[in-house]
């Protein structure tokens, strides 16, 4: 997905940030996350300038906004929203609730398990969800590829090679 | 100096594990998403402030941040 986004922005003046939180991560403080999406957004030279800012004493938020604003575009991306430690989430939304509220065409892309949900609607009430499911179509093409993988193919007939595809689709629906 | 500040600002690297990514996802796995109308409709962010959020729900190993 964040591929897909990012062909369209350089021609479209369109940005793209993300971060992948990790429960393993101890830098998962809001400041934190707000200096890695700015990075993003900056190039070398621009955030020069954007040093002396902060040396001026513009605050890192001040500076991602004029970073945001700078662009007519602004997509930000955030995986695993769950391993970020619980107590951080509400400040967290808070700025990206702001953000999207100074700057509307700003989209936030966000994943997680589903208990975040409850905290995510209370920072954005119309926050819409994709629930992921394995989709039929990916098992079976990623089934094929890993069974051409396998170290032994001879030991494996035909009929049981088809049977593990379609016995492991069958038992995905189920759930 | 500026590497200093780009590192004072955060030291989280997004970028390195976008590559791990990258390199041992399977290609094609979830692209289905790509074509639904609610990414559709939250990419072209004609919704304004409403629409502005996207949340990819799942229990941990169904593919949300990708497949290997």
């Amino acid at each position: 997905m964040i591929d897909s986004l990012c062909e369209r922005a350089k021609e479209e003046n369109l940005a793209v940030a993300w971060l992948y939180c990790d429960h393993k991560s101890e830098e998962q403080a809001v400041a934190n996350m707000m200096g890695a999406i700015l990075k993003q957004l900056e190039t070398r030279e621009t955030l020069k300038g954007m040093r002396k800012e902060y040396g001026r004493g513009t605050e890192l938020d001040g500076l991602l906004r004029t970073a945001i604003a700078s662009l007519r575009q602004v997509f930000i991306g955030i995986d695993a929203l769950d391993e970020c430690p619980p107590e951080n989430l509400p400040g967290l939304l808070e700025l990206l609730g702001g953000i999207v509220h100074e700057f509307p065409r700003t989209r936030i892309f966000l994943t997680g398990r589903p208990h975040v949900k409850e905290v995510i609607q209370r920072h954005f009430v119309g926050a819409v969800e994709i629930p992921i499911c394995p989709n039929p179509k990916d098992i079976r093409n990623y089934l094929r590829m890993r069974l051409e993988r396998d170290g032994k193919p001879e030991a494996m007939g035909n009929n049981l090679r088809a049977s593990i595809g379609e016995i492991i689709v069958e038992k995905m629906s189920d759930r | 100096m500026d590497a200093e500040f780009s590192e004072y600002i955060s030291r989280m690297d997004p970028a390195i594990r976008h590559h791990g990514i990258c390199t041992t996802r399977f290609e094609g796995v979830g692209d289905w998403i790509l074509e639904t109308m609610e990414f559709r409709e939250w990419r072209s962010g004609e919704g304004g402030v409403d629409k502005a959020l996207l949340f990819c729900s799942g229990n941990p190993g169904v593919g949300k941040t990708y497949l290997r």
